[in-house]
């Protein structure tokens, strides 16, 4: 197998796997606010904010891997 | 404002404080990247680091609206996420098509957002600015 046929696998897995990923850790991180916010409504605030903080950081981990996937797509044509 | 109301704005002024910091950042380094780097890839770090904030902020939206005590807000939720994930992400996907960009250039921009948030709550850590806040506020129950 050459180098740009397993390109041309790894990448829509690569993008696949982190999405799955995301997809996951937002589910998780959100399931938990919702939980600890019903314990405490008092700390919804800051709740919240560390929700915010969270979720971009996981959406960044998806974007870094959409943008590897657009920087290296053009390496893949035949 | 009751005491609720005032630690909700407090901590979401954390993302507000972020967002001015990171925009202060972001021009001055926008004005090295001109002088040093030329104009497309300045205004590709410019427009990486704005598309960031944007984003920020609608998350920040998106979640005040639908991970909150009371409730969905159903109306509101579907108007972030309507503007969000189609204007937004196009938005971004024409800034990576613009030939002049390297996308490298858009995720420097858009990594310092990410990376000035690390950096704050390292520097709060440090400085043990929560422990304090905790016994001044433990001091005023007293």
């Amino acid at each position: 197998m050459d180098y740009q046929s397993m390109l041309s696998w790894a990448l829509p897995i690569g993008v696949g796997v982190a999405a799955f990923g995301s997809a996951l850790g937002i589910g998780r991180a959100v399931g938990s606010a919702m939980e600890a916010m019903g314990r405490q409504p008092e700390a919804a605030g800051k709740i919240q904010t560390a929700m915010i903080v969270g979720a971009a950081f996981i959406e960044a981990l998806t974007l870094y891997a959409l943008l590897v996937f657009i920087m290296l797509q053009g390496k893949i044509g035949g | 404002m009751n005491q609720r109301e005032m630690k909700t704005e407090l901590d979401l002024s954390f993302i507000l404080r972020t967002l001015k910091t990171t925009g202060v950042v972001l021009l001055i380094g926008a004005a090295f990247g001109l002088y040093y780097l030329g104009p497309w890839p300045s205004l590709a770090f410019l427009s990486g680091g704005t598309w960031g904030m944007v984003n920020l902020i609608f998350i920040t939206g998106l979640v005040r609206v639908t991970i909150r005590p009371e409730g969905v807000d159903t109306q509101k939720a579907l108007g972030w996420a309507i503007i969000k994930f189609p204007l937004l992400y196009g938005a971004g996907y024409f800034l990576l098509k613009v030939p002049q960009f390297e996308p490298l250039h858009l995720l420097a921009g858009f990594s310092l957002l990410l990376l000035i948030i690390v950096l704050k709550v390292v520097g709060r850590a440090i400085l043990g600015l929560d422990e304090k806040q905790q016994q001044n506020q433990n001091f005023g129950q007293v």
